[in-house]
């Protein structure tokens, strides 16, 4: 191998030295396609749904009103589309933590599940003032969340289970404990009456409910500071700091790291159990963000956490870009609880979030792949 | 008629014509206008250093890399290679080092993977044990290729490629984990197939003595561009190295990078040298002890077997062996990567916490591993950064890392090694094999080891950066280090080493001062004949 | 004392035997086809959606033809699509496999759900055929041979897709993609083309599991049929250790588990069903803990392959 190696990286290295010096620019030239493939793809992937809709009868122009009434344009809409990008974006921080160290956890929908069952457990027990309530339940739920993950960590480290299929598995197994907790009165059930004939849970005391910001007609939960805090810290912590750098280098060379001294037990093992911690605190948030309903429900996840996991995705785990596609999710989300009140399906909604993820995938792919296939520059 | 004469004689029509052949890579050119041609029942050496473009060359005759410019005609015929497979149809198949077998599969499924025709198992388990019959390369075609040793494993991969009865066969550096014995059969076997069968064989090298043994004629390549083109009866030993460095040479003072057994051997001054060097050695306190050292592979395999030996301060120890015989797992033992299932280290007298990431570069040991993208260096992050790999807190403060001192302590490793870089901010990647070579040394050299572990330090490197690598390594063992130098080149153990241990199937089966070694006793070691 | 006679009810009850082949087929439709996707080495948890956009094709086939056979081929057709998507994306694109799993799942709900809401396709169930002799026989006859013939598909299916990848060239080279991508690769193999086609395979098997469902099961399109049941597939293949018998094997034991869930209550017992559904999961994360070391998945599973990256 390293003779090729060599040979390959021999060219590639002199390339560097003569592309080094390359001007800002050229750097824009060469962003520009890119840009264009992006406004391409998005533009595809909208007219093929507008051709969906209008082709079984329906109207394109008014599912697309509706999705921008529902997030952005009616009143209120802002505040409504922002609270809902919270959980995903404490989701996707977390999410980005453990893709920095090498680990691929898909289990975020389970962990917030739980998370968000351990936050109502504790909110509808202890008495006391809002911010005590508040903080010890999400407490619980980060310690719940990353409990959870920490199983997954555990089976890496001890049996070398893959992370991808225990956390993915565990996901299912969070589902059937929660919904077991709503049948048992000392877990999760409402201790006054079943509602609508469904398991739900104890309704939640007027003091376990974020405190919300009131700007320009729109409410906002106070825990968009906490995510936007918390995206601020990831950044800091992953590119700055000695842990950080241990932590990207675990997840860039495993080898490398472990003869340098980083123990992946510790460091993976801690990346997992704060990811899985984070879904567990959006479950938390999202439960008290007063959006979400006032009780903990068996359908109270909603995608949030795989949703989540694909910003962090989308975003290419930097969690600065996290934020903005944080506020595109939440804005399909919100847009189609609008939808059905225009006589819409409002799964809809779901097929045009699906459409845009995956135009937002194709042109990096296309790009690294037309890299590949004519190796002109040396990736930065 | 095949013309079985070798270089006499008049020279058959061409089976393979290369004209004017371009690779470019961004501003570099891999390949620049090469002309060659590769005619039947003659073995084609062709010569060049790393990085020279013999590798892009041969992987564009295989469909693996398509040219920008000039054009392949195969039996007279100009063609398109796309891919291994269109290179396959057309009769150009390559041995590849060991990278195109699966461990899962069997022996005959390896064999046949790849082939286009129809499907028949007792067929085709029959073919691959008639193959192997006919050049007497025996491996039972039954056995999972994971439980091979890396020679019987380059068996599989010969048999491969003569089961699609080739009419060209391209060897790319075939003897790199074959003991002088195996080599020497393969030779046979490659004579074997021109002159028996009229094949055409071209075999890549970059080693001196092998082109000059097994070919009749030879193209040397330098800088993407062929140099020279002769018949081996002329050539000389001298001529050939002036020609791939580019410049004269020494065959003394370079022979390991060159390739060339003979010239070291017998060289008196430098033996006595070494030997006075490890009597001076020995009257130090031991820098590094493994004693009985196992360690399990996969299938329950030990890949270490109750190794030991012992390096002092100032000598560099030369473990010689054919690639496959447990040194990957030294390797790996010695940078806590592997567990030891037995037996311990001590690095100046301390034991050494065998199962605690970090704890050999705590104690003191400094390793360049074989494969440095595996173990050595981390290629997506930045140079810097790699240079500061284990112990990120010297330019930190309060748990964050500063970045001016980051690239202080980069700016003044680059200069003192010599590392070319666009920046201390480039990432690895983009450097070439010499420069992140030099980057890990840089690295485990300013930490002031107590020992240095050199695997393989200088494989796929040119000469000249395998030059610096040897003074550096020599630079170290007169600064105190207690050097361990790994490697499956003779030439390379020979011209460093002040002692030389043979590993063979996890063990060590001798220890020979500088004196006692000449290359058949060597020879015989390697092969695992204890001496 | 009670767990004891519920058991007993339950095992000589005929009816759950009959549940758990239908169950058990649903699972192992999928599960065969994701195995030889994983072989291939592609962990596809898009599996989901084609089961939920087969279930639907079958359901609009159903309605525009009456006719079964049109309706097979369009609840085939419309897995081999999503697997198509997913095929190009991650194996030509080389975008994310789960990225593009996570979305296709997402997309078939939506999708499927919306038309249904639009078009309410009319589904002809497909009536149960009882093989003559082999009906007969004691304890399983009626389970296995007294069903919707789609069922019967399934039979044949299973040692064709074990002799596809054991025994021919095509499933040689799945295998060693899945493997070891860079030496099929040099061998001349194009690994991303048999991954893609491994995928195709996927998709075909869960179109074929969606269509049971719909036409063999249900008599209607309900998404609630499959909702999870193809992650419980991929869950069966794990448990099975990448091996052909042990998918099946695991795909009856979680088919099984499916049967009592819904047969308890049914026999008047009275059963925690959240901890039942929870079994298949906790099933595949214990065999995992216990055969995980020897390392018998593939061993590019969930790999991109690209040219040049080792």
């Amino acid at each position: 191998m390293s003779d090729r190696v060599a040979e390959a990286s021999a060219v590639v290295g002199s390339r560097a030295v003569a592309s080094g010096r390359a001007g800002a620019t050229e750097r824009v030239r060469a962003a520009l396609p890119l840009v264009g493939l992006y406004a391409a793809s998005v533009t595809v992937a909208l007219a093929l749904c507008a051709l969906l809709v209008s082709s079984t009868g329906g109207s394109a122009t008014r599912v697309f009103g509706a999705l921008l009434d529902g997030s952005v344009r009616s009143p209120g809409a802002w505040g409504l589309t922002v609270t809902t990008a919270v959980p995903l974006l404490i989701v996707a921080v977390g999410t980005i933590v453990a893709t920095k160290a090498g680990l691929v956890n898909i289990g975020q929908e389970g962990q917030l599940l739980l998370g968000a069952g351990a936050a109502a457990y504790v909110a509808t027990r202890l008495h006391g003032p809002g911010a005590v309530v508040l903080t010890v339940s999400f407490a619980a739920a980060v310690a719940v969340g990353a409990l959870w993950a920490g199983v997954a960590a555990v089976m890496k480290y001890t049996r070398a289970v893959p992370e991808v299929m225990s956390t993915l598995l565990l996901v299912f197994v969070a589902a059937n404990l929660t919904n077991f907790g709503l049948t048992r009165k000392w877990l999760l059930l409402s201790r006054a009456r079943v509602v609508n004939n469904t398991n739900s849970g104890q309704p939640l005391p007027a003091a376990a409910r974020l405190p919300k910001i009131h700007v320009f007609g729109n409410t906002i939960s106070w825990g968009v500071v906490l995510a936007l805090a918390l995206a601020g810290i990831a950044a800091v912590v992953v590119n700055r700091t000695v842990v950080g750098f241990r932590l990207r280098m675990l997840g860039l060379n495993a080898r490398t790291a472990r003869r340098a001294g980083v123990s992946a037990v510790t460091y993976g093992g801690a990346a997992l159990a704060v990811s899985g911690g984070m879904a567990g605190l959006a479950g938390g948030v999202w439960l008290t963000s007063g959006i979400a309903g006032d009780r903990f429900t068996a359908g109270i996840s909603s995608n949030l956490g795989w949703q989540g996991l694909l910003v962090a995705l989308l975003a290419r785990d930097q969690p600065a870009t996290a934020v903005p596609m944080a506020f595109v999710f939440a804005a399909l989300r919100t847009g189609s609880g609008f939808l059905s009140a225009t006589g819409v399906e409002r799964r809809i909604a779901d097929v045009v979030q699906a459409m845009l993820v995956l135009a937002l995938l194709v042109p990096p792919a296309v790009r690294a792949v037309q890299r590949r296939r004519a190796p002109k520059e040396v990736p930065a | 008629m095949v013309d079985t004469s070798g270089a006499g004689g008049r020279p058959p029509a061409p089976s393979v014509r290369l004209d004017g052949i371009t690779k470019r890579y961004g501003a570099v050119v891999a390949c620049d206008g090469v002309d060659l041609e590769l005619r039947p029942g003659r073995i084609h050496g062709v010569l060049g250093e790393n990085g020279a473009g013999k590798s892009t060359l041969m992987k564009i005759l295989i469909g693996l890399v398509q040219p920008d410019e000039g054009s392949i005609a195969v039996g007279g015929q100009v063609v398109r290679i796309g891919d291994p497979t269109a290179a396959g149809q057309l009769g150009i198949a390559m041995v590849h080092q060991h990278y195109s077998l699966v461990d899962t599969l069997t022996v005959w499924e390896n064999v046949v993977l790849g082939d286009r025709a129809g499907f028949d198992r007792a067929h085709a388990r029959s073919r691959a044990a008639d193959i192997g019959e006919r050049y007497g390369l025996q491996v039972d075609p039954d056995a999972v290729v994971g439980d091979l040793t890396a020679g019987q494993r380059q068996r599989v991969e010969i048999i491969k490629c003569l089961r699609r009865e080739p009419t060209i066969i391209v060897f790319d550096e075939p003897t790199s984990v074959l003991t002088p014995a195996e080599s020497e059969q393969l030779f046979g076997v490659l004579r074997r197939v021109v002159s028996e069968e009229g094949r055409t064989v071209a075999l890549v090298s970059h080693k001196l003595d092998e082109i000059l043994h097994a070919t009749d004629e030879i193209t040397i390549m330098r800088g993407g561009r062929v140099v020279e083109r002769l018949a081996t009866a002329d050539a000389t030993a001298a001529r050939l190295a002036q020609d791939m460095v580019g410049r004269p040479v020494s065959l003394r003072s370079e022979a390991a990078a060159l390739g060339l057994v003979g010239e070291l051997a017998d060289d008196a001054a430098s033996v006595e040298q070494a030997d006075a060097h490890e009597r001076a050695a020995a009257e130090q306190p031991v820098a590094l002890r493994v004693e009985g050292a196992v360690v399990m592979g996969p299938h329950g395999r030990r890949l270490l077997d109750g190794l030991s030996l012992e390096v002092r301060p100032g000598e560099i120890l030369g473990l010689a062996g054919v690639e496959g015989n447990g040194q990957r797992a030294l390797v790996d033992a010695l940078s806590g990567l592997l567990p030891l299932a037995a037996g311990t280290v001590d690095v100046a007298g301390a034991r050494v916490a065998t199962e605690r990431p970090g704890a050999f570069h705590d104690a003191g040991v400094g390793i360049i591993p074989e494969d440095r993208h595996d173990s050595g260096c981390v290629l997506d992050m930045s140079v810097a950064e790699n240079l500061v790999l284990a112990h990120p807190s010297l330019v930190a403060a309060r748990g964050l890392v500063q970045r001016a001192r980051l690239l202080d302590h980069a700016r003044r490793l680059m200069a003192e090694f010599e590392i070319q870089a666009a920046s201390p901010d480039a990432p690895m990647r983009s450097l070439s094999g010499g420069n992140q070579q030099r980057v890990v040394l840089a690295r485990e050299l300013s930490a002031d080891p107590i020992v240095l572990v050199a695997a393989q330090p200088t494989r796929g490197l040119d000469v000249g950066a395998i030059e610096y690598m040897a003074a550096q390594l020599r630079r170290a063992a007169a600064a105190g280090v207690a050097v361990l130098l790994v490697s499956t080149e003779l030439e390379e153990i020979l011209s460093l080493a002040h002692r030389i241990c043979v590993i063979f199937d996890g063990r060590i089966v001798g220890e020979l001062a500088r004196h006692e070694a000449t290359p058949e006793r060597l020879g015989l070691l390697l092969g695992g004949v204890a001496a | 004392m009670s767990g004891v006679g519920a058991l007993w009810d339950v095992a000589s009850s005929s009816i759950l035997y009959a549940s758990t082949a239908r169950l058990a087929g649903l699972l192992a439709f999928a599960a065969v086809g994701e195995w030889v996707a994983e072989k291939a080495g592609t962990l596809n948890i898009s599996i989901e959606s084609m089961m939920l956009t087969g279930a639907f094709g079958a359901a609009l086939g159903s309605d525009l033809s009456d006719n079964v056979v049109v309706a097979l081929a369009f609840g085939l057709f419309a897995g081999l699509a999503v697997a198509w998507v997913q095929a190009n994306l991650s194996h030509r694109l080389a975008a994310n496999q789960f990225v593009v799993g996570l979305t296709l799942n997402v997309l078939a709900v939506g999708l499927t759900a919306y038309l249904n809401a639009q078009l309410k396709p009319d589904v002809h169930r497909v009536g149960v055929w009882r093989v003559p002799v082999l009906a007969r026989i004691p304890l399983v006859g009626e389970a296995l041979f007294a069903q919707s013939w789609l069922l019967y598909l399934l039979y044949p299916l299973v040692p064709a897709l074990w002799w596809l990848v054991y025994r021919t060239r095509w499933g040689l080279e799945v295998r060693s993609v899945g493997e070891n991508p860079q030496a099929a690769d040099v061998s001349g193999i194009h690994v991303n083309r048999r991954r893609r086609q491994a995928v195709c395979v996927a998709g075909l098997c869960a179109g074929l599991s969606g269509s049971f469902l719909t036409l063999g099961l249900v008599g209607k399109f309900g998404a609630d049929g499959v909702s999870g049941r193809g992650f419980i597939a991929i869950a069966a293949v794990i448990f099975g250790g990448w091996t052909l018998r042990g998918t099946v094997i695991g795909a009856c034991v979680f088919g099984l588990f499916d049967a009592l869930r819904l047969a308890l209550p049914a026999l008047g017992h009275p059963v925690n069903t959240q901890l039942l559904n929870a079994l298949p999961y906790v099933m595949t994360l214990a065999t995992m803990l216990v055969l995980a070391r020897r390392g018998r998945q593939p061993g590019a599973l969930a790999r991109p392959f690209a040219r040049g990256l080792t």
